[in-house]
């Protein structure tokens, strides 16, 4: 299956057509990782959005830069996304992104690239960054359930 | 297309985290559930928001299996 027709079942391109998902496919750079890796650490700059094509991963957060207890806030597997919020905030990152099953593969969007095609191609542009946002209120709800 | 389901899990007891993931079936209750190496069994499933396009999106509580 060609990388376009995958990324057409990732809910962060749902709403694109074929010659988007082509043009997203373009700009993807595929990275693996193994048991233990740090994908990106809390407090760095981050200018790549990833999108987890195999594995699990897990959200880790610290409440100061030493922190003795990090928290595992979540663990995010097949069709998520991780690192949006410093591609669209520019701030650096909320989080740590530490890989949990055996290897990890993701997709990773460059912030340059993944802007220009946003701004040069409205609809694809609209419909990613609806989806990025329904992505995060997805993320928030989740939160909200835990400890209920 | 097939339908997927982003399935928020939510652990009952204990301290797993808990974990958003893709699934090509939806989740039934009593089923069995790996996150990672632990295994749970799922004792609540609820529509979190409307479907849009190929993707419904769920709220499922899990907690460990009873032996």
């Amino acid at each position: 299956m060609k990388l376009s027709e995958i990324l057409g079942q990732v809910e962060l391109f749902d709403g694109l057509g074929r010659d988007e998902l082509e043009q997203i496919a373009a700009i993807c750079q595929e990275k693996s990782f193994r048991s233990g890796d740090v994908v990106t650490q809390q407090g760095d700059a981050g200018d790549e959005l990833f999108v987890i094509w195999d594995g699990l991963v897990e959200v880790v957060h610290e409440v100061s830069p030493h922190d003795p207890a990090p928290r595992t806030v979540v663990n995010l597997g097949h069709g998520q996304v991780f690192g949006e919020m410093a591609l669209v905030d520019y701030g650096p990152r909320s989080a740590s992104i530490r890989v949990v099953s055996d290897a990890a593969t993701v997709q990773a969007i460059h912030r340059d690239a993944f802007m220009r095609l946003c701004e040069d191609h409205n609809h694809l542009g609209f419909v990613v960054m609806r989806n990025i946002a329904a992505d995060l209120s997805f993320k928030l709800r989740h939160q909200h359930l835990v400890g209920r | 297309m097939t339908a997927i389901y982003k399935v928020s899990y939510v652990v009952r007891g204990g301290s797993h985290p808990g974990a958003i993931l893709n699934e090509e079936k939806r989740p039934e209750l009593g089923q069995r559930v790996k996150l990672g190496a632990q295994e749970f069994e799922v004792v609540e499933v609820v529509d979190l928001m409307p479907a849009r396009g190929d993707f419904s999106f769920l709220h499922v509580t899990l907690q460990p299996p009873k032996k």
